[in-house]
């Protein structure tokens, strides 16, 4: 379900449109700025696939402190380098789109935030998200005692089974009770 | 082998209760259901391939049952059977060609998305509700035009304007004039029934359309505040404001590297804040405490008597400015006491805020939360003394100096709140001139140090609410008064938006927009718009309308046009169920007093049941929390019976109410029922 031409087909177009949460001209924007970042040869590919360095470039992403995590997550390379093709691109807005549900929201902001991969947020991936989210360098980061006593409280409020981890469940169940999530896991081109 | 099942049985079975716990807090009835599908779609959890054979089987028959519930993305299936789920999903629905069209139709999206986007969702929750009191007032416009105006129009009488009155500009700004002998007030309406294709009786229609109007608002107030109150008080936990509001609300759309270092920046602070906060909390000393509650004493002596200062202060004015009147004996209205009301509106609060500075909060909310009140105080007395003046002595005719045959009181009330009306409105533009174009240059030019200003949202709220006030009290008195009132909501959309563009910065706090929200939804309905409606039900219940003019000339209250009406429907065959309603049940104590008690008992059961639910809930977290700790070390024999122990406990340790045994005997019939069915799996694995 590639396409080399410059124009989406009509049933294509309404068969992206059925199956992602996007609109007819959201999905026409995403080809035209996917199309942009091609270079040359892939565009005559059938299935062209961007590398992560040309995807950062867009302004949506450039400053996002996820945006690596972002393409790992989204990407269905067997590489693991990141890349994506005008689908998967197609699954990012979707899944950063006005109109998606809390659930699927809720369940590609886990897998972002989840650095290692393992399927649970444990000290590690918290840290890390922490870190993203307050500064990289080392006077804008927390101190060591903060940091930790920081940890302890997000598990405390959210670990339900005690186990030093936050898993799906428990995550959703957190973003549950945050109204304000819906409307800022949000980006538009 | 055994020790492999040992631990999937244990993970299954605590996920399980994770679930059952999560899906009784949120309270969603079938999710039982949508959880279990969800807990063997996690790899982690399951890996076996028989097991997950049978239970995604089982997971299609549950689909089919509620297929409603279960939009959840998996994943780990494979991309192709995910599009499957959403395709199936996105046929019933009815088609993204109305979506579409439903976008276009909508007011000011573009706008909104842009102050979305770049000021966040608490600036923009003030747009919204800007747009939602302009949906009322443009509901109001409509049915009152309709059903008022155009049919006294349409009957070709002339309004009797005295010689000599012409249409000079400066009525815009009094109200008076011309403008006193048109349908603009409740004086131009006539009280005949007007004959043409039907009778149409100006009394009832007057009488009905405005009551059913405030009635329609006063539904529509309850609904979204119920709603709004379920959505952001009692599903988002007040108590845990912490860590991860702040980390998830991470504002992914914005674009520009200067606002995501501001934001790393903000997020840090409120972090450090956090944490300090939780240490602090404890380590006041006693004779620092009692220096605080002095401080909040004095402050809110202190602003009360600031109120209390602009109520007598307004009263007196009102009756200065009528006995100017009356000395000079012209017609010339001023606008003293609008100007006065306008110029304590903008002052006032400036004082509450120094206040606020100096008070020690322990918390940000409550700060805020105390400085709304104090507002919210200010414009509910200055309102409630300028009623009482009008109600007391504007409506008894207590003014002497007026030829009796051409008073019209209640035109004199319309000319007053449109005076009101309209200063108000200067004001505010004024206000946003001065609030945030002049904060700019001084912050920007003069005082670095307080930099650019931001958005005031409580202000500004504050400041819609009293406007739509000022609207639905003017509601009987001047049914054009909705006009005003969406051209002025109109130019101030675009002046705030231009205003906020140019001079301010986004919140530096990532606020709880969504609760504010709530209480600024409550504040709308329950101070003000009770106050509104009980000036207008007063007037029409008590006050005897004016005698010359009006569509109630001549009756004792305007009440009594239903009487009069029901009198006459006694004589018209095929009505009785009308009669019987009014005599039966509008006028019959009886039938309030039953509605009361059947009100208050239903409140009540759902009460306990509410009560029965928060005990389940802190049961199950313990249960969860136990399970975690010791079924990792107890062997596997002792484990099964321990299970179904556990939940016969559950069952006979709770009986509080027969309520709260009948609730925990359901819910536990439920979960003994798919602890069984684990039970039976994991034997069919041994």
């Amino acid at each position: 379900m590639g396409t080399t031409a410059s124009q989406l087909g009509k049933d294509l177009l309404s068969e992206y449109q059925e199956l992602t949460f996007l609109t007819k001209q959201e999905i026409l924007l995403a080809h035209k700025r996917f199309t942009e970042l091609l270079s040359k040869e892939d565009k005559a590919l059938p299935n062209p696939r961007i590398p992560m360095q040309s995807i950062l470039t867009l302004p949506e992403l450039k400053s996002n402190p996820f945006r690596k995590r972002i393409c790992h997550v989204f990407s269905t390379s067997d590489m693991k380098d990141g890349s994506l093709t005008f689908e998967d691109f197609l699954d990012l807005l979707s899944a950063f789109s006005d109109s998606a549900t809390l659930e699927i929201k809720s369940h590609y902001a886990f897998r972002i935030f989840d650095f290692d991969d393992d399927g649970t947020l444990d000290v590690g991936d918290l840290e890390k998200l922490v870190n993203c989210l307050t500064g990289e360098t080392d006077d804008t980061r927390l101190t060591p005692d903060e940091m930790r006593q920081l940890i302890n409280n997000i598990l405390e409020e959210s670990d339900i089974d005690k186990d030093g981890t936050v898993n799906l469940s428990e995550f959703q169940h957190v973003i549950s009770r945050s109204p304000d999530f819906v409307s800022s896991f949000k980006i538009v081109l | 082998m055994a020790a492999r099942c040992k631990a999937r049985c244990i993970k299954f079975y605590r996920y399980f209760l994770l679930n059952s716990f999560i899906c009784l807090s949120t309270s969603a009835p079938h999710a039982n259901a949508l959880f279990f599908c969800q807990v063997t779609m996690h790899k982690t959890a399951i890996n076996l391939n028989h097991f997950d054979g049978l239970f995604v089987g089982r997971c299609r028959t549950l689909k089919c049952l509620c297929p409603y519930q279960c939009n959840m993305f998996p994943a780990y299936l494979p991309r192709s059977q995910v599009l499957a789920f959403k395709s199936s999903k996105q046929s019933h629905q009815c088609g993204s060609g109305m979506t579409s069209a439903r976008q276009t139709l909508e007011l000011w999206q573009g706008t909104m998305k842009e102050i979305g986007g770049k000021f966040g969702t608490s600036v923009l929750s003030y747009f919204l509700f800007l747009k939602w009191l302009l949906m009322f007032n443009i509901f109001s416009f409509l049915v009152n035009f309709g059903f008022i105006t155009i049919p006294l129009l349409a009957s070709d009488q002339a309004p009797d304007i005295p010689q000599g009155v012409t249409f000079r500009g400066l009525e815009i700004l009094t109200g008076a004039g011309y403008f006193n002998y048109t349908v603009m007030y409740y004086g131009g309406y006539s009280n005949e029934t007007i004959k043409g294709l039907l009778d149409y009786n100006m009394q009832l229609s007057y009488f009905f359309t405005i009551a059913a109007y405030m009635v329609l608002c006063g539904f529509s107030l309850i609904y979204s505040m119920a709603s709004s109150f379920k959505r952001n008080y009692v599903l988002a936990d007040p108590a845990s404001g912490g860590a991860w509001q702040l980390l998830c609300s991470w504002d992914f759309s914005i674009t520009s590297e200067r606002a995501v270092r501001q934001r790393k920046n903000n997020l840090r602070i409120q972090l450090k804040e956090s944490l300090s906060e939780r240490a602090q909390e404890e380590l006041l000393t006693l004779s620092e405490r009692l220096k605080h509650y002095g401080v909040y004493l004095g402050s809110w002596f202190l602003s009360t008597a600031l109120a209390a200062g602009c109520g007598a202060t307004v009263y007196y004015l009102c009756q200065y400015e009528e006995e100017v009147r009356r000395f000079k004996s012209t017609q010339n209205e001023t606008l003293l006491v609008p100007f006065m009301v306008s110029l304590i509106n903008l002052v006032i609060p400036l004082f509450y805020s120094l206040f606020n500075k100096f008070e020690h909060y322990s918390n940000q909310r409550r700060q805020i939360y105390a400085l709304v009140l104090r507002n919210v105080i200010l414009k509910v007395s200055v309102l409630a003394i300028l009623c009482y003046y009008w109600m007391n002595t504007v409506a008894k005719n207590l003014i002497r100096g007026h030829s009796p045959t051409r008073y019209c009181w209640e035109s004199m009330v319309g000319q007053a709140l449109y005076r009101l009306v309209i200063v108000d409105f200067l004001f505010l533009i004024l206000g946003s001139f001065f609030g945030e174009f002049l904060s700019n240059v001084i912050g920007t030019r003069l005082i670095l140090s307080l930099g650019v200003p931001e958005f005031d949202v409580a202000r500004n709220v504050l400041e819609l609410i009293y406007a739509q006030t000022l609207a639905w009290i003017g509601i009987y008195f001047s049914p054009l008064l909705p006009v005003i009132q969406i051209i002025k909501f109109f130019i101030l959309f675009y002046l705030k938006k231009v205003s906020l563009i140019q001079n301010c910065q986004p919140p530096r706090r990532s606020g709880r927009a969504a609760q504010m929200q709530t209480i600024f939804i409550a504040l709308l309905f329950i101070p003000f718009f009770v106050g509104a409606l009980s000036m207008v039900a007063y007037t029409s219940w008590s006050l005897t309308p004016s005698e010359h003019c009006g569509p109630f000339r001549g009756l004792n209250n305007t009440f009594s046009v239903v009487v009069v009406w029901m009198d006459h429907l006694e004589n018209i065959s095929g009505s009785e169920w009308a009669i019987w309603i009014y005599q039966k049940v509008i006028r019959s104590e009886i039938f309030y007093f039953l509605i009361t008690i059947i009100v208050l008992v239903i409140i009540y059961l759902f009460w306990q049941v509410t009560q029965g639910r928060k005990l389940l809930i802190v049961l199950l977290r313990q249960q969860i929390v136990n399970v975690s700790v010791f079924a990792s070390t107890v062997p596997k024999y002792v484990l099964l019976p321990m299970i179904v122990c556990l939940c016969f406990h559950l069952r006979i340790s709770i009986p509080i109410s027969p309520i709260h045994s009948f609730i925990h005997f359901s819910v536990m019939f439920e979960l003994n029922l798919y602890v069984c069915s684990a039970q039976m799996f994991k034997l069919a694995m041994l």
